[in-house]
C-alpha cells in the first residue's frame, strides 16, 4: 500500500503557505461550502466521516463538536492544540509550516459549527518557525475576510483567531493543562470526567470549549469538501481515513508519511526506505508514551487504533520510531524515564515521585549497581502509577517501561548481571557520562 | 552572639518591614502598547501572563530578574508570588543569564539514538563548559532539552528561535563559526520573536523566514 495523500497532497507545491496559492488549489472552498450549510449538517458530515482525534487519544471528533451547547448564553471558544511535544512526533510542525491555511480553515469551520467567536492556537514556545507561518496565514485570512466580522458575508458569523505561545512544557499538550496555561497559570491539569464536566461544557474560562489537535482541524476542510462518506471510505471499520505518521530513527528516509488507516506496520518501514545500520529490533509506533513492539511482533500489526491495540500498543500521536539492533533497550527506557521525570508537572504524587524513582533505579542499573529485585521494583512502580495519577502523563510514563520489561526482560537481567550493555560498548543511546541531570533546574544566579 | 555581619532588626521574632526598593520599570512604551494589545485578545487580564513574561524576558536582557517578575505582577494586577509560581513552571523562561547564543541540544529518544550525546560532548570540549554553564566571554551557553519535535533531522539543536537540524560532531565547528557572526538568535531576539507572534496584522516579508536549514 503506497502513501495515501489527503492532507499532504500539496506539501511540495511551492508557496502553499501563501493564501493565493492555497486558494488556487481549492483553499477556503470548504469554508464557503460550510457556511452555506446548516451548522448541524457540518457536524453531521464530521460524524459521517468517522474522524477521530489525531492528538493521540483517538476520541471521536464529532462528539466534541456536537457537545458544544447550541445556544450562546455563554461565549464559546475554539482551541487548537499545537503544543506538539510527544517525542518522535513532528507532523503538526510540518502541517503548520507548509500548510498553515489548511489548519486555519479547519479551525474557522469548527468555529462556525460551534457558534464560537474567539479561538486560540496554543503553539509550543520552541515552534517559532511554524508559528510564523501560522501568523502569516491568520493575517492573510483576515485580509481576505475569512476571519473577522460577518465572515464571507454571513451576517453574525464573527470569529477572531489568536496565537498563544507556550514557554516550554510537555504537560501543556494535555488539554486541561493547556487551558490552565492559556489562562495564565502553571500548566497543570484540571479535574476531568466523571469528576468535572467535559471541556465542551466547562472548558477555558469555565465556558464551552472545543479543543482539537492540529491534524484533526487540518482534516476537516477535506471532509467538508469531499463529503464525510468519501473520508469514511478510506481506512478500516473503526479507524477511518488517513493518518500522518512521523517516521524517525534508524530508517533510510525519515519524514512524515501519510497512510491509509490499516496499512501494515512493515510497509511503513519500507516506505521510509527500510531499516539502516542493522536489523530491526523494535518499533515505538505512536510516540514515547506507547508500549514498545519487539521486531518479532511487528509483522501482522496494522496501523490503526484497533490494530495497534490488538498488538498491545497504541497508535497514539503517530510518532513512529524505528530502532535497529545496536539499540540498548534499557538505556532507551532510561532516557524515556528521564523525559517523564523532567516533564512531570508535580501536581500528583504517583507521577511526581514515581517518575523520579524509576529514573533513579535506571541510573542504578546502568551505573553497575543494579540488583535482581530492581526489575520487579520497576514493574511495581509502574503498576502503582498506572491509573492512579491525576492525568495521563503518569500512565504514559509507566506503559513503555512496563512493556519493555515484558518484551526485553533478558536485557535488564544482562545489565544487572554483567554491569554492561548486552549490545556492546557501541550501543545507542550511549551509556550516559552523567547520571540524573534533571533536578537542579531552579538554581539561580541573579 | 555568633556572627558579626549586619543583622535584620528583629521585633518579636518577625522581621520589621523594610522599605520597598524603588520601583524602576523597564517596559518601553512600545512594550506597554504590545502588552495592552495582547491583553485585549483575552476575556481577562491574567491570561496575558505568558506573553507578559516573554515581554519581560526581552526587556530585561534575556533573563527574568525579581524586578522583571515584579513589573509583570504590577502590570497585570497579580501578586509577585503568583507570577513567580507561573514563570518557574516553564523551562524557557531564564532565571540565570544565558550566553549570547544559548545552544540547546535535543537528547531525547530519536536524537539520543542518533548521535546527540556525541554532539553534546563535542560542544563541551570546544566551548570548555559543561551543561548549564556560560563561556567566560558570555558568547555561548549550553543546555540539554527534551524532544524538539523535528526528529527527522536528528540531531536537532535549538539556538534562540531557530532550529538547526542534522547536527553531528563533524559539523559542530561550522555551526559555532556561523553563530559567532550571527546576531539574530540571542535570548532577547527569541523573546522578541515570540512576543511579535501574538500581534495581529504585523506580517511582513521578513516574518516569512525560510525553513530551518542544515548546520552545514
Amino acid at each position: 500500500m503506497p502513501e495515501r495523500l489527503v492532507l499532504l497532497k500539496y506539501r511540495d507545491v511551492p508557496g502553499m503557505d501563501d493564501i493565493a496559492v492555497y486558494e488556487k488549489h481549492g483553499g477556503y472552498e470548504a469554508l464557503r461550502k460550510a457556511v452555506a450549510m446548516e451548522r448541524q449538517s457540518v457536524i453531521d458530515e464530521v460524524k459521517t466521516s468517522g474522524l477521530r482525534g489525531r492528538g493521540g487519544a483517538g476520541f471521536p471528533t464529532w462528539i466534541k463538536w456536537n457537545g458544544i451547547p447550541k445556544d450562546t448564553k455563554q461565549p464559546h471558544y475554539v482551541l487548537c492544540n499545537a503544543d506538539e511535544g510527544e517525542p518522535g512526533t513532528f507532523k503538526d510542525r510540518e502541517l503548520m509550516l507548509r500548510l498553515p491555511h489548511m489548519v486555519v480553515e479547519g479551525i474557522i469551520i469548527g468555529a462556525y459549527a460551534t457558534l464560537s467567536r474567539q479561538g486560540y492556537i496554543y503553539i509550543r514556545g520552541e515552534f517559532t518557525e511554524p508559528a510564523r507561518s501560522i501568523r502569516r496565514a491568520i493575517d492573510q485570512a483576515y485580509a481576505r475576510g475569512y476571519l473577522g466580522r460577518n465572515i464571507l458575508g454571513v451576517s453574525g458569523f464573527d470569529f477572531d483567531l489568536d496565537i498563544h505561545m507556550g514557554a516550554g512544557s510537555y504537560e501543556c499538550g494535555e488539554e486541561t493543562a493547556l487551558m490552565s496555561s492559556l489562562m495564565g497559570e502553571r500548566g497543570q491539569p484540571r479535574l476531568k470526567m466523571p469528576h468535572a464536566p467535559l471541556p465542551v461544557i466547562e472548558g477555558v474560562w469555565r465556558s464551552p470549549t472545543l479543543i482539537n489537535n492540529v491534524e484533526t482541524y487540518a482534516t476537516v476542510p477535506h471532509i467538508i469538501l469531499n463529503g464525510g462518506a468519501w473520508y469514511a471510505s478510506m481506512g478500516t471499520e473503526r479507524s477511518k481515513g488517513t493518518k500522518v505518521m512521523s517516521v524517525s530513527g534508524h530508517v533510510k528516509r525519515p519524514g512524515n508519511y501519510e497512510i491509509e488507516m490499516g496499512t501494515p506496520l512493515m510497509e511503513l518501514i519500507e516506505l521510509a526506505g527500510g531499516v539502516t545500520g542493522g536489523e530491526l529490533k523494535a518499533v515505538i509506533p505512536g510516540g514515547s508514551s506507547v508500549p514498545i513492539l519487539p521486531a518479532a511482533k511487528c509483522p501482522g500489526v496494522t496501523l490503526d487504533y484497533e490494530g495497534c491495540q490488538a498488538a498491545g500498543t497504541m497508535l497514539g500521536s503517530g510518532g513512529f520510531m524505528v530502532f535497529n539492533d545496536r539499540t540498548d533497550i534499557v538505556l532507551l527506557m532510561r532516557r524515556t524515564a528521564e523525559f517523564y521525570a523532567h516533564e512531570s508537572c508535580g501536581k500528583c504524587t504517583p507521577c511526581r515521585e514515581g517518575t523520579r524513582w524509576m529514573l533513579k533505579i535506571f541510573d542504578r542499573i546502568v551505573s553497575g549497581g543494579g540488583q535482581p529485585s530492581d526489575i520487579d521494583l520497576l514493574v511495581d512502580i509502574c503498576n502503582q502509577m498506572d491509573g492512579r495519577s491525576f492525568c495521563p502523563l503518569g500512565d504514559a510514563a509507566a506503559w513503555p517501561i512496563r512493556a519493555s520489561i515484558k518484551e526485553f526482560r533478558n536485557e535488564y537481567e544482562y545489565w544487572i548481571e554483567h554491569k554492561a550493555s548486552p549490545v556492546g560498548p557501541d550501543c545507542v543511546p550511549p551509556v550516559p557520562k552523567r547520571l540524573n541531570p534533571i533536578l537542579p533546574k531552579l538554581s539561580r544566579t541573579w | 552572639m555568633a556572627g558579626t555581619g549586619p543583622r535584620l532588626p528583629i521585633v518579636g521574632g518577625v522581621a520589621e518591614p523594610q522599605p520597598a526598593p524603588a520601583k524602576e520599570y523597564r517596559f518601553s512604551e512600545q512594550a506597554v502598547a504590545e502588552l495592552n494589545e495582547i491583553v485585549s485578545h483575552y476575556p481577562e487580564k491574567k491570561a496575558a501572563m505568558l506573553p507578559a513574561l516573554w515581554i519581560a524576558q526581552r526587556e530585561y536582557g534575556g533573563v527574568l530578574t525579581p524586578q522583571a517578575l515584579q513589573e509583570v505582577a504590577d502590570r497585570l494586577g497579580r501578586s509577585y508570588a503568583e507570577v513567580e509560581g507561573v514563570a518557574t513552571f516553564y523551562s524557557m523562561y531564564n532565571f540565570q543569564r544565558r550566553g549570547r547564543h544559548h545552544l540547546e541540544v535535543c537528547t531525547c529518544l530519536t536524537c539520543g539514538a542518533a548521535n546527540a550525546y556525541a554532539v553534546v560532548h563535542k560542544l563541551e570540549e570546544r566551548l570548555g563548559i559543561g551543561l548549564g554553564e556560560v563561556t567566560p566571554d558570555g558568547e555561548f551557553s549550553l543546555g540539554e532539552v527534551e524532544c524538539l519535535n523535528w526528529c527527522e533531522a536528528a540531531t536537532v539543536v535549538q539556538v534562540g528561535d531557530r532550529y538547526y537540524g542534522y547536527v553531528s560532531p563533524e559539523n559542530v565547528d561550522a555551526l559555532l563559526q556561523e553563530l559567532k557572526k550571527d546576531e539574530d538568535h540571542t535570548p532577547q531576539a527569541q523573546a522578541d520573536t515570540i512576543v511579535r507572534l501574538h500581534l495581529r496584522g504585523r506580517t511582513s516579508a521578513e516574518t516569512n523566514a525560510p525553513n530551518s536549514g542544515d548546520a552545514e
